[in-house]
C-alpha cells in the first residue's frame, strides 16, 4: 500500500462522511425535539437526488441554484411529513411514531417506484464538476471538493443558527421542555416543524451529493445510507448535532478504510461492519460519544 | 386585573379544579394557599394557557375600557404577549441553555432590543450572580440561583401580571426570606402578583388578600391578616395546635 493510495482513501472517507454527517444531523435534530427516530429520513435523500436530477436535466441551471432547489424541496417534504403524520401523533407512545415513520418510508419508496419506475437512472453532472483538481499528491474532482466544502459550510451555518440566534435558542428550549417553552411565548409547533424542515433540507442535499458523486440514483437509494446515517447519529450520541457530525465522519472514514485497507475478500462485508459497529457502540456507550442521558418525552 | 369565574379544569384525567372563582386587583399580591394536590398549579396552568378549562371563564384586565380579554380561548404564547408571565413550579430552568440564554428566552416575544437590553441590565443589577455566571449552563446553578434565574426570566417579558408557583419550595430558610423580599419588590415595581404557596405563613404575611383552596374549590378568602388569624387556617396550614 502506498501513501497516495491511503490519502485517496482518506479523501473518499471524508466525502462519504460529509454525506453521512448531513443526514445524521437531521436524525439527531428530529430526535432531539420530538424524541422520534424518523426512519423515513433516509428517503428524503432520494427526494433530494431526484429533485437535483430534475433541476439539472430540465433547465441546465447553475449548480448553486440546483443546491437551493434541493434544499427547499427537502424542507417542504419534511414539513409536510411532520404536519400530516407526526403532529397528529404527538403525545402518543414513542413506538407509535416509530412505526408511523416506517410507514411513511414505505409509502415514499413505493410512490417513487410508481412515479419514476424502479430503474436506476444515470445522474449526469455538468462537465466542469468532473474536472480534476490537484491538491498536492491527490487529485480530486471539483464535485468531490464541492461536497466537502458545502457540507462544512452548511454545518457551520446550522451550528451558528442554533447557538446564537433567537430562533435557535427557542428551538433548544423547545427540545428541552415543551410546556416551559410555551410559557416563554414560543410556538412549539412552529419550532418542531422548523427542525423537520432543516433536517430534511440537509438530508436532501446529501442525496444530491450522493447522485453527483456516484453517478446513479434510484427510488430505493436512500434506505441504506439513511440507516447508516442513523448509525452515525447513534455513535455520536443521538440528539446532539456535533455528535452527529462527529459520528458521520467517523463512520464514513471507517467504512472507506475498512474496504480500502483490508483484503478485498472482506470488502463485501462493509455493511456488516457498519452495523456491527452500531451494536458495539450501543453496548459500550449507550448514549454515544457526545450524547446526554435523555429520558423519554413525558 | 384578573377574574377567574367558576372554572373547571381537568388535569391528567382527574377533575382537579371544580368551580373555582377568584379575583386579583391591579397592583395586589394575592395568594392561593392549600395542600399538595388541592389544584393550585392546575389553576395557574389554566390562566397561562397550558391547560384549557372545560367550563368557566378567565378574564384578564376586566377593568380596561378596551374591554376584558377572555384568556380561555387563547394560546399560551398569546397570553404571554398579553402581559402575563408564569414562573413555574420547581423553577424549570432550561438546563442546556446558559444563564444569559435563559434570561433572553424570557424576552422571546419582545421586539424592542433596547428595552430588552435595559431589562437585562436591571435584572443583572438585582441579581449580580446571574451576570457573573452568565455563560454557565442553567443546570449548573444552585437551587437559590436557579430561583433567581426563574424570577428574572419571568420578568424579562415585562409582564403586568406574574403567576408564581411555589417559589420557596426546596430552598433554605434564609433564601426563602430573600425570595419573598423579591416578590414584594416586584410588586413595588407595579407588577401584579398571583402567588401559589405551601408556605402559608410567609405567603399570608406579604399578601393583600388570599384564598384557601381545598380539593379544587375555594373554601375561604379574606385579607392576608384575616386568614393568618383564622383558627381553621392556623390549624390546617400554619401548624398551630
Amino acid at each position: 500500500m502506498t501513501f497516495p493510495y491511503l490519502l485517496d482513501q482518506l479523501v473518499n472517507g471524508l466525502i462519504l462522511g460529509s454525506m453521512y454527517a448531513l443526514v445524521a444531523i437531521g436524525f439527531s435534530m428530529i430526535y432531539g425535539i420530538v424524541r422520534l427516530i424518523n426512519f423515513a429520513h433516509g428517503d428524503i435523500l432520494t427526494i433530494g437526488a431526484f429533485a437535483g436530477l430534475a433541476a439539472f436535466a430540465s433547465a441546465d441551471l447553475p449548480f448553486p441554484v440546483v443546491i437551493l432547489i434541493v434544499l427547499v424541496a427537502g424542507a417542504v417534504v419534511g414539513m409536510v411529513i411532520e404536519r400530516t403524520t407526526f403532529r397528529p401523533m404527538r403525545g402518543s407512545p414513542q413506538v407509535t411514531g416509530f412505526i408511523a415513520s416506517l410507514a411513511v418510508s414505505i409509502i415514499l419508496e413505493n410512490l417513487a417506484i410508481m412515479i419514476l419506475s424502479a430503474q436506476p437512472r444515470t445522474f449526469h453532472i455538468p462537465a466542469y464538476l468532473n474536472t480534476l483538481v490537484h491538491l498536492g499528491s491527490v487529485s480530486v474532482r471539483v464535485i468531490d471538493l464541492t461536497i466537502v466544502v458545502l457540507a462544512i459550510v452548511l454545518m457551520i451555518a446550522l451550528v451558528t443558527f442554533v447557538r446564537f440566534t433567537r430562533i435557535g435558542i427557542a428551538m433548544r428550549a423547545t427540545a428541552e421542555n415543551y410546556d416551559v417553552a410555551r410559557l416563554m411565548g414560543i410556538n412549539i409547533n412552529r419550532m418542531i416543524m422548523l427542525a423537520f424542515a432543516i433536517g430534511s433540507a440537509l438530508a436532501a442535499t446529501a442525496g444530491l451529493m450522493w447522485g453527483a458523486k456516484y453517478g446513479q440514483i434510484s427510488p430505493l437509494m436512500g434506505a441504506l445510507p439513511g440507516l447508516k446515517a442513523f448509525v452515525a447519529a447513534v455513535i455520536g450520541g443521538v440528539g446532539s448535532i456535533s455528535g452527529a457530525v462527529l459520528g458521520g465522519y467517523i463512520l464514513g472514514l471507517a467504512e472507506v478504510l475498512f474496504v480500502g485497507l483490508l483484503p478485498p475478500a472482506l470488502s463485501g462485508y462493509r455493511n456488516a461492519f457498519v452495523f456491527g459497529a452500531l451494536i458495539i457502540v450501543l453496548l459500550v456507550l449507550p448514549n454515544g460519544l457526545l450524547g446526554r442521558n435523555q429520558e423519554t418525552r413525558a | 386585573m384578573l377574574e377567574i369565574e367558576d372554572i373547571h379544569v381537568n388535569r391528567g384525567g382527574t377533575h382537579a379544579v371544580r368551580g373555582l372563582s377568584l379575583t386579583v386587583g391591579r397592583g395586589e399580591i394575592v395568594s392561593l394557599i392549600g395542600a399538595n394536590g388541592a389544584g393550585k398549579t392546575t389553576t395557574l396552568s389554566a390562566v397561562s394557557g397550558l391547560l384549557r378549562p372545560r367550563k368557566g371563564r378567565i378574564l384578564y384586565r376586566p377593568d380596561e375600557t378596551a374591554g376584558a380579554i377572555d384568556l380561555t380561548a387563547m394560546k399560551a404564547e398569546q397570553i404571554v404577549a398579553a402581559g402575563i408571565s408564569h414562573c413555574p413550579e420547581a423553577r424549570q430552568i432550561f438546563g442546556n441553555l446558559t444563564v444569559t440564554e435563559n434570561l433572553r428566552i424570557g424576552a422571546y416575544l419582545r421586539r424592542d432590543a433596547e428595552g430588552v437590553a435595559k431589562d437585562l441590565a436591571d435584572i443583572h443589577r438585582r441579581f449580580p450572580i446571574l451576570e457573573e455566571r452568565g455563560s454557565v449552563p442553567g443546570d449548573k446553578l444552585s437551587g437559590g440561583e436557579q430561583m433567581m434565574l426563574a424570577i428574572g426570566r419571568a420578568l424579562m417579558s415585562r409582564p403586568k401580571l406574574i403567576l408564581f408557583d411555589e417559589p420557596s419550595l426546596g430552598l433554605a430558610p434564609i433564601l426563602v426570606e430573600q425570595i419573598f423580599d423579591i416578590l414584594e419588590a416586584v410588586r413595588a415595581d407595579g407588577v401584579t402578583v398571583l402567588l401559589v404557596e405551601q408556605n402559608a405563613a410567609m405567603a399570608l404575611d406579604i399578601s393583600d388578600r388570599a384564598y384557601v383552596i381545598e380539593a379544587g374549590e375555594i373554601t375561604l378568602s379574606g385579607t392576608g391578616r384575616e386568614l393568618a388569624t383564622n383558627a381553621d387556617v392556623q390549624r390546617a396550614y400554619l401548624g398551630a395546635a
